[in-house]
């Protein structure tokens, strides 16, 4: 069995952004990477269903992006990957959805993947697309927002996280493709010795040239902070005035409540 | 312009969704038409053309099956933009729609900008504008961000759309997530209770607030250290991180174990009685005030007004 | 007739065969047992103890004559020092006689127990001995007393002040039976010289010599007999600490306290940290049966004193018994993992053992362990703090690109603007970050500006010191971080360092040696000192009143006690004292990485120290640190509201009493 782990490496969300000098993406300085919380649970989806299965599968982790990316990689293989591929895209941020998918399933075409985990969006873009339109551009089966996955081998059931405390119950004949959700597992600490181990374990460097055959479907044309928080509006006064003002500002704020 | 909207069908009932993606549609001012995958007693209250499937034959949950509706409809109606909303539904199918269609996606739309859509970044800290290069569009709307107004009504002429004989569907049922602790991290409202609540007894008139807000009740340390709410429900980096759409400080100081746990929130409303605490550094508004006062009487209006 | 005694008076030159064949099999006992503990010890792994043996045996020797670590204690210690120096005293008086009997005058035919000398020699013997009864009673009559207080005490625990009060009576019995028997009669200037023996003799003295002589006989043989037992015991009582005392103090570490030894963690098939006491070092292990269950750690330990489930003393004694019975069990069972979090690093167990036990290195090998190893941390809290150090190098989770933000407007030289910083301030991350430590930061730089110095920062090239995690057992991040912050230092060109962080003082000062960084690392409060003394600072003092706590790094690892508070004095501070100070002083409940852990066990360590703060009426508390600072402010709020004390930095107080401002 083969599983593929696609995971982004994106900056921490904590983070105070700035645009780039184009105004189209954030600017990294001063940033801190990390490897996207929610293909963290994918990564360690893999691993426990390697550790379900007796170690049999073999778990290989891929990430598009510039040398930074390696970072993350290799957290995924001190977590327990077996090997890393790396398509390496000093101009990732400008690609779209489409395109990243796109050089991915370019890459996993013909490999034999019978399993695809990745998170279910990212931190930075959240265009919650990836992983779908991985799916479809392979011809794999998908589901997405998992919050319990189970695997036999042979067909994989996903419980999909829906809006309301209910979940859906999918069952996906391998091949298959599944978006994690957070709250899936509980990603684990990498052990030093696992640490040491990663840094032995296969990466392979691939140029994203050979696998981009499409051009971009969208573009951004800005990117800005939205105009709020300036310093904070402070509002005192009679009790009358106060409940006033803060009801008005709750019921804007407050999402209209789904029936 | 021509605007596909799409209904989410759940559990044998029609989602609202769709009234947030007509509002949508007339913001475009596109023509209208809307794909109903369903059931024909219950149609959306909509003055135009509903393309109908039936839910009994192509299911509630089917990615391929319903990828191939949207698409079929789509093209038979001329569609330039096809609209979905930012749900578990809309977020599954509207890539495969897309790459069906050759379109382009734009996910959780919450606004039109001059030469496209914007679009929430960075955990909805930064925002995008996003210009679609293809001739069709497939957007999710994010939801509550183009609200319903008096767009229901009318009766729709029906069409009706062949559900073609697909494989076994993947939905094998629903079942509920069942009692669990409080996920605050993915609660879109929450209202926290911190030590100038002053006692456990007044803990009820501030769960009272988060659920006319529709939200969960949330807690600083020292609340939970006192006992008056168990850990599960705590905010900080001791105990949750959350990012909410609102959070509602009522009597936190601001410990800054607390503002790290609560700083990703997308708007902050404090209500403490000292101006200078530093929760006022990282809230939109403070409000200075007694909040055993403000708060039952907020939370009046609020119920009032539903 | 010369001073003197016939030595085998009695029992004659026939005894000494039977003398030493007992004697010899006490030794063979001793020597024995000796043997067992040194097997036992050696389970444990190699570690440098014994390197440049002279100083240590020297230092040891002080120490142990000296009775300094004992004399920690005040009652107790003054009780066991007297016993110590009178079975001392004892000891080489025994000797002595053995010398002359069975060496000297048979083989030489000399003397030298004789005349003034004996005379001197008797008084002394006879005095030390009474010293020896009378504290031996006095310990008795406290464990009786303890029993009261819920100490419960085991045969075990009553065995071995027992057993030297049975020899020291039946030798004075001896003594006094003799005496009675002859001089008493025939010699009562030279009985003078033993009074307690004399004593004896004239309670004796209505027997007759044949009853006597009888009596003296028997006891006699008993002295011996329990002499001898008392020998052979001691590998197999807590008279083990007679031997492993001044190993363990011997072996004792002569690096600076608190450090921790740098793993080499590219190490081929290492493991990391200690799962069993076969993976402690033979220090380790040796210091278990040094251990003597004095429960002075225990009254010391702010986990245990606050309910939590760590008691040092049992977390040594564990260590012990799995040397013994399986070195190769699960410690992290037997001890278990609540309490190897629990520990808040503050040394007062180490700082106060007798005995020389290091206990809070040996929970770092534990948490070590089960860092690198298992990936196991205290809760998900500490796990995102970690993570949090990791992605941003600050455990609070603010952007490094804000590290600087404090000082916006303050118009300090930041490294790597080409300035070349001769004073650099490490700011850490709470005055980084946290808003109250903020305060204190900004207070510091408007003193060093009052004073004419200009310091400088790291800006966003600082990262947390590394500290808490390695505490928590986390050694790879630490070192991570240590080596981002080594180069920074050291491309800032910086000559010295100060910090408003004991924590992150001693870790750059101390730890970050061992990864090349030399620099000499000054905390604040012992600059502001400093400046005060030497006049450089123009305070206009204002009498208030103040307590200082003490932070445990400060204090009993750097050494720091006296600085603060005469800076507070030139304030115009009136200090109070809180009963617990100094070195002596209580945790606040944040060292050992606990400042990012939830307390969930037991009651809160910082509400307890607040209290005790509350408890001197005065209407401020000082310290140095900032997790001191938030510890107190939170234990003060939740003990008592807004009511006093309230707590501040010595920087702030300082700062407030500069005229004209900054």
């Amino acid at each position: 069995m083969k599983i593929l782990v696609c995971v982004k490496q994106v900056p921490d969300t904590g983070a105070r952004f700035r645009p780039n000098p184009a105004g189209t993406w954030y600017a990294e300085a001063d940033l801190a990477f990390r490897m996207n919380e929610y293909d963290e649970h994918a990564v360690e989806e893999a691993i426990r269903l390697k550790e379900k299965l007796g170690g049999a599968p073999e778990l290989t982790v891929l990430s598009v992006g510039p040398a930074r990316v390696v970072e993350a990689l290799r957290k995924a293989l001190a977590m327990g990957c077996d090997r890393a591929v790396h398509v390496d895209d000093p101009a990732a941020a400008d690609r779209d959805p489409w395109q990243v998918a796109s050089v991915i399933a370019a890459w996993a075409r013909g490999k034999g993947f019978d399993l695809v985990l990745t998170g279910m969006q990212s931190a930075d873009r959240g265009s919650a697309q990836v992983g779908v339109l991985v799916a479809e551009r392979l011809g794999l089966a998908s589901a997405t927002t998992a919050v319990a996955f189970e695997c036999d081998g042979q067909a994989a059931t996903v419980r999909r996280e829906l809006e309301g405390g209910t979940r859906g119950v999918v069952r996906l004949p391998l091949p298959a493709l599944v978006t994690c959700q957070l709250g899936l597992n509980v990603p684990r600490y990498p052990t030093l010795p696992n640490i040491m181990k990663a840094k032995k374990k296969p990466l392979e460097v691939v140029p994203v040239a050979g696998l981009l055959d499409e051009a971009p479907r969208a573009e951004t044309l800005r990117f800005y902070e939205p105009p709020r928080r300036q310093g904070g509006r402070v509002i005192e006064g009679p009790l009358d005035r106060l409940v006033e003002e803060l009801t008005a500002i709750l019921k804007e704020r407050a999402l209209p409540a789904r029936s | 312009m021509k605007a596909l909207l799409v209904c989410e069908y759940r559990e044998g009932k029609l989602q609202d969704g769709i009234y947030e993606a007509i509002a949508f549609a007339g913001r475009l001012g596109a023509g209208r038409s809307v794909l109903l995958i369903g059931r024909e007693t219950e149609l959306p209250r909509f003055d135009g053309k509903v393309i109908f499937a039936d839910v009994a034959e192509a299911g509630e949950y089917h990615p391929a099956l319903h990828r191939d509706l949207v698409a079929e409809a789509a093209r038979r109606e001329g569609a330039d933009v096809v609209v979905l909303l930012h749900t578990s539904y809309g977020w599954d199918l509207a890539p495969r729609v897309a790459a069906a269609l050759g379109a382009t996606q734009v996910s959780e739309v919450v606004g039109l900008a001059e030469g496209g859509y914007e679009v929430p970044a960075c955990t909805s800290k930064m925002r995008r504008v996003v210009r679609p290069r293809t001739p069709v569009t497939v957007v999710t709307l994010q939801p509550g961000a183009f609200p319903a107004g008096d767009e229901r009504g009318g009766v729709p002429c029906l069409e009706r759309l062949e559900v073609p004989k697909a494989a076994g569907a993947p939905l094998m049922g629903y079942e509920a997530s069942g009692p669990k602790p409080v996920d605050l991290g993915r609660a879109e409202v929450i209202v926290s209770a911190g030590r100038g609540v002053g006692k456990k007894e007044n803990l009820p008139t501030i769960a009272a607030l988060a659920k006319a807000l529709g939200g969960e009740l949330g807690a600083s340390r020292p609340v939970v250290d006192a006992g008056w709410l168990d850990h599960g429900r705590q905010v900080g980096t001791t105990g949750q991180t959350v990012a909410p759409r609102l959070y509602v400080a009522c009597g936190i100081s601001g410990a800054v174990q607390h503002l790290a746990g609560m700083k990703r929130a997308e708007f902050v409303v404090a209500i403490n009685k000292d101006r200078e605490a530093p929760i006022g550094e990282v809230a939109d508004v403070l409000v200075v005030g007694d909040l055993h006062q403000i708060v039952p009487a907020v939370t009046a209006r609020l119920e009032e007004t539903r | 007739m010369d001073a003197t005694r016939e030595i085998y008076w009695n029992v004659g030159r026939g005894a000494i065969g039977p003398m030493y064949a007992v004697a010899l099999v006490a030794l063979a006992l001793l020597g024995w047992g000796g043997w067992r503990l040194l097997a036992t010890w050696r389970k444990g792994r190699p570690v440098a103890r014994l390197d440049r043996l002279p100083a240590r045996l020297a230092a040891a020797l002080r120490d142990l004559v000296g009775q300094g670590r004992v004399l920690r204690g005040r009652g107790v210690g003054r009780l066991h020092a007297a016993l110590f120096w009178s079975f001392l005293v004892l000891f080489l008086g025994t000797l002595l006689v053995m010398l002359q009997a069975d060496l000297t005058e048979p083989l030489l035919g000399w003397r030298f127990l004789q005349g003034g000398f004996y005379l001197g020699y008797s008084l002394v013997l006879d005095l030390a001995g009474l010293v020896a009864v009378v504290a031996l009673a006095a310990l008795l009559v406290r464990r009786a007393l303890l029993a009261r207080r819920g100490v419960a005490s085991t045969p075990a625990d009553w065995l071995p002040a027992s057993l030297l009060l049975a020899i020291l009576l039946t030798g004075f019995m001896v003594e006094g039976t003799r005496m009675a028997a002859t001089e008493l009669s025939g010699a009562p200037t030279l009985a003078r010289w033993s009074p307690v023996g004399l004593a004896a003799a004239a309670l004796l003295a209505p027997l007759g010599e044949g009853d006597l002589r009888a009596l003296h006989g028997a006891l006699w043989w008993g002295h011996l007999v329990l002499a001898a037992g008392f020998i052979a015991v001691i590998p197999f009582t807590r008279l083990r600490h007679l031997i492993a005392v001044p190993a363990s103090v011997v072996a004792a570490s002569q690096r600076p306290r608190g450090q921790l030894t740098t793993l080499d963690l590219e190490a081929e098939g290492a493991t990391f940290g200690a799962s069993t006491a076969a993976e402690l070092a033979w220090k380790d292990l040796l210091d278990a049966d040094a251990c003597t269950d004095c429960r002075r750690c225990e009254e010391r330990c702010p986990a245990h004193t606050t309910g939590k489930p760590l008691s040092p003393r049992r977390l040594v004694q564990t260590i012990g018994h799995a040397a013994r019975t399986d070195p190769a069990a699960s410690l992290v069972d037997a001890v278990g993992k609540d309490a190897i979090w629990s520990c808040t690093s503050c040394y007062a167990c180490e700082d106060v053992c007798p005995a020389g036990v290091e206990h809070p290195g040996k929970i770092v090998e534990l948490r070590r362990h089960l860092t690198l190893m298992e990936g196991d941390l205290p809760g998900d809290e500490v796990r995102t703090a970690a993570e949090q150090v990791e992605v941003n190098g600050n455990p609070l989770g603010y952007p490094p690109g804000d590290r600087a933000a404090w000082a916006e407007g303050l118009d300090l030289p930041v490294a790597g603007d080409g300035t070349r910083l001769d004073l650099l301030y490490f700011a850490g991350c709470y005055a980084s970050y946290d808003r109250r430590s903020r305060e204190v930061a900004r207070a510091f730089v408007k003193i060093c500006r009052a004073a004419g110095l200009e310091v400088g920062i790291l800006g966003t090239a600082e990262r947390c010191c590394g500290e808490p995690v390695r505490r928590l057992g986390n050694e790879y991040l630490y070192q991570a971080l240590a080596r981002e912050n080594v180069e920074a230092i050291k491309a800032s060109g910086a000559a010295r360092v100060v910090t408003t962080c004991p924590h992150c003082q001693a870790t750059l000062g101390r730890d970050y040696r061992d990864l090349g960084l030399d620099l000499p690392v000054e905390h604040h409060t012992e600059l502001i000192a400093r400046l005060v003394a030497g006049g450089r600072l123009p305070l206009a003092a204002a009498p208030f009143t103040a307590t200082f706590h003490d932070p445990c790094t400060l204090a009993r690892q750097l050494g720091v006690v006296e600085p603060p508070r005469a800076a507070l004095r030139a304030a115009g501070a009136t200090v109070i004292e809180m009963p617990r100070h100094g070195r002596d002083g209580f945790c606040c409940g944040a060292g050992g990485g606990r400042i990012l852990a939830e307390e969930r066990l037991g009651a809160r360590i910082n509400v307890a120290r607040a209290e005790e703060a509350r408890g001197t009426g005065a209407p401020l508390v000082v310290s140095g640190c900032p997790f001191c600072l938030a510890m107190l402010e939170d234990g003060i709020k939740a003990g008592g509201g807004d009511s006093p004390p309230r707590a501040r930095d010595l920087a702030e107080v300082v700062a407030d009493r500069i005229g004209g401002g900054a």
